[in-house]
């Protein structure tokens, strides 16, 4: 094969979903190598942050090389596969590439995972398609914990043989020197070693969302200097005028918190590394459970220029499709400010965790009726039921100080204490 | 000890059989008077009588038939089919009547059949048969298949004296082409496998004329230490040995000059595919006769069965995977 013949191939990359993606994994490959595949027909799933998503073809034609095998996780960019375009000469032939031209594109776009799991790139050199490995050389690797993603193969094409995997153990490789486990006395003896103790109710692997959420919150605690303050904030006007428009307390809060990002623009901001940058609109982010398998945070883009019933109807549908795992991808990217709201269950105050690179979350709990003390206009004190909620706000101590935050969260309850339709 | 051919082991079995046995008796077409079609019986009717050494009409189930009915009163009968192509005229008694007499009425039927079988002399359709694999799909009969001179003698000691209906698979091609040291008086050959070749990185499994195709073929393969299995009894089959020999070998090409549908290596190949699956470093390979019957025409006939150059292709192929 020629480089000319490479060259003709149209490369299927890593899509850019969000600004602070950097990353994607390969679920699940629809098309094999050598398949027809239509213009904007999915040739593959991937899964970035907290969407799942399918990457379309860039052109019709045949897949000509599969790059990137399942469960790999790379960098935004990388060639996931190349289609031999319909047309093209030589496009049904799907075939290794030939050294010189892989090696040409190694160059200006890594083809190669990048990721430090060895293990997750089990093909024959530069990209050819995945090992099959035979069963005696899967169970001498399980036996011995071989990577077999390690092992120079000496077969036909490169395959692994039973002499190739016993010379990588014999040699001092693998993790574990001998059998963990006594094989049975004799092929049809009846005696068999007792069973593993079972394992604890529903041990399990965490799924992925769950894995992408504690990789999100860690490197977030690790990243940011986590302070929160919290205010206390008097419902009355809000319960008043949320029941005459049968919305919930949530978009109010959005709306007054949109308004106060306007006028406290240090917190509509991110910051990456030493990267400070201060938003003109305002990307409100919407945390949305979906039960036990974690949590989206669809974006309300240029929240500003929506009313508080505008904000009630988009967080709603938002909220509708981000539990159905129906939102695209640039439906959660480019948040600038994240509101969480897990109240409904009265629970009254968190601490909440910034979502990277912003520098600031505010966190709505229950509304609960509480005596507190008024003041009226006169200077005369007495004690009134009132509905009231803490707004905690946590920010990064490295972007602002506890006085920027405080006089947020002041702009925020004056606007929801004192609603007058804004 | 004495140097036999394969054909003589087998006239000293049965020779010394009469002689150590007088419930021993033979029955065939033409074994007495004129010693055989192959010879196998030269100058029996001398030594021990036409009483002993019968010659039949040509009708194989009367032969049989006979036979099972003098084995259930107590004696050893040996039956002479002059080519095994010819057992299908003796089927009905031999499969649904000796084969599920035990089962049925709880009777013994110690019979043992001789069949000479297999190709490679322009015998033509009719007389180069390998018909053991009709014989191991039937419940009852045990069936054997000697490659050396000495396992001959020994399995058709073994055989005859069996209480079970015994099919006796002698090749043909063996008879004057194969010598061998035999041990002198009775012996027998268990109903085993035999290693015929020590190899730890490929297993060709064989038995019969073909465990000598087997042998020549990987003699010098490319330095490559091939094991040689010769089954010697098809019923029982030794699965402890064949799936030993996977297990160490975990490569496998299975050598049959039978047809190859549903023959003994199929049964074989099954097994392995089964037992040793996680043994196994490539696929299990094949060698047999196509699914047509044994062409007159030599060069045809050479094209047809399994020969030295396509069991090394095979192997050579099996060997790089």
């Amino acid at each position: 094969m020629s480089s000319s013949r490479t060259e003709s191939l149209v490369d299927v990359t890593m899509p850019q979903m969000g600004v602070s993606v950097a990353e994607g994994t390969v679920v699940q490959w629809r098309k094999e190598v050598g398949e027809q595949i239509q213009a904007d027909e999915t040739i593959c799933e991937i899964s970035t942050d907290k969407i799942d998503t399918e990457v379309p073809a860039p052109v019709g034609g045949i897949v000509a090389e599969i790059l990137v095998p399942l469960e790999a996780t790379v960098p935004v960019g990388v060639v996931l596969a190349r289609i031999a375009p319909a047309g093209a000469p030589g496009a049904p032939s799907p075939a290794p590439p030939a050294p010189s031209g892989a090696a040409t594109r190694a160059g200006d776009d890594p083809a190669t995972p990048s990721g430090d799991d060895p293990s997750a790139a089990p093909s024959n050199g530069a990209g050819g398609p995945p090992r099959r490995y035979s069963p005696v050389v899967q169970r001498i690797a399980a036996t011995h914990g071989v990577d077999l993603g390690l092992i120079k193969g000496t077969g036909r094409d490169g395959r692994v043989r039973k002499q190739d995997v016993l010379a990588f153990v014999e040699a001092g490789n693998g993790s574990r020197a001998a059998a963990t486990e006594d094989p049975p006395l004799h092929i049809e003896s009846p005696y068999r070693p007792d069973p593993a103790p079972a394992p604890a109710v529903g041990a399990e692997r965490l799924s992925r969302m769950r894995r992408q959420i504690g990789e999100h919150m860690k490197r977030s605690l690790e990243t940011a200097a986590h302070c929160t303050t919290w205010i206390e904030v008097d419902m009355s006007a809000i319960e008043t005028a949320r029941a005459a428009l049968g919305l919930t307390a949530l978009p109010f809060v959005a709306r007054a918190i949109t308004v106060a990002l306007r006028e406290h623009p240090a917190l509509n901001a991110w910051l990456e590394d030493e990267r400070y940058t201060r938003h003109e609109a305002v990307n409100l982010g919407i945390a949305v459970s979906r039960g036990e398998d974690g949590l989206i945070v669809p974006v309300v883009r240029e929240a500003q220029e929506l009313s508080v019933e505008g904000l009630g109807a988009r967080i709603r549908d938002l909220a509708r499709r981000g539990r159905a795992g129906e939102l695209s991808p640039d439906e959660v990217r480019d948040g600038t400010f994240t509101i969480t709201n897990p109240g409904q269950y009265g629970s009254i105050m968190a601490t909440p965790i910034i979502n990277q690179p912003q520098v600031g979350i505010l966190d709505l709990e229950a509304v609960v009726k509480r005596p507190v003390v008024i003041t009226d206009a006169a200077g005369n004190d007495s004690i009134a039921i009132r509905p009231m909620t803490i707004l905690g706000l946590s920010w990064d101590h490295r972007a602002l100080d506890g006085a920027i935050a405080a006089q947020f969260l002041a702009t925020v309850k004056r606007h929801l204490e004192g609603w007058t339709g804004i | 000890m004495a140097t036999l051919t394969y054909l003589q082991a087998i006239s000293a079995a049965l020779r010394d059989e009469l002689r150590d046995d007088e419930r021993v008796l033979m029955m065939g077409e033409d074994i007495g008077v004129f010693g055989g079609a192959f010879k196998v019986t030269d100058g029996f009717i001398e030594e021990f009588g036409a009483d002993r050494v019968m010659d039949t009409p040509l009708a194989e189930s009367a032969i049989i038939g006979t036979a099972i009915g003098a084995a259930v009163v107590g004696m050893r009968p040996v039956c002479e089919m002059q080519f095994s192509d010819f057992i299908a005229c003796g089927f009905d008694q031999l499969v649904n009547v000796a084969g599920k007499m035990h089962y049925r009425q709880g009777l013994a039927v110690p019979i043992t059949v001789r069949l000479p079988s297999g190709g490679g002399f322009s015998g033509g359709p009719f007389h180069s048969q390998n018909p053991e694999a009709w014989f191991m799909h039937s419940p009852g009969i045990k069936v054997v298949a000697p490659a050396t001179a000495e396992d001959a003698k020994g399995l058709l000691h073994a055989a005859i004296r069996d209480p079970n209906p015994v099919c006796f698979m002698e090749h043909k091609h063996l008879y004057r082409r194969i010598k061998g040291e035999v041990p002198d008086g009775i012996h027998e050959t268990p109903m085993t496998a035999r290693i015929a070749r020590e190899g730890s990185d490929l297993v060709v499994i064989a038995y019969g004329a073909m465990v000598h195709v087997a042998l020549e073929a990987t003699e010098d393969l490319d330095g490559a230490s091939v094991e040689v299995l010769d089954l010697r009894s098809l019923v029982p089959l030794d699965t402890e040995a064949i799936l030993a020999s996977v297990a160490k070998c975990s490569k496998v090409v299975i050598l049959d000059e039978a047809n190859a549908t549903c023959a003994a290596g199929a049964q074989v190949a099954a097994l392995i595919a089964e037992h040793a699956f996680e043994d196994l470093d490539g696929p299990v390979t094949r060698v047999s006769t196509p699914d047509v019957p044994i062409p007159f025409s030599p060069p045809l006939e050479q094209a047809v069965l399994p020969g030295v150059e396509r069991v090394k292709e095979a192997c050579r192929e099996l060997l790089a995977y």
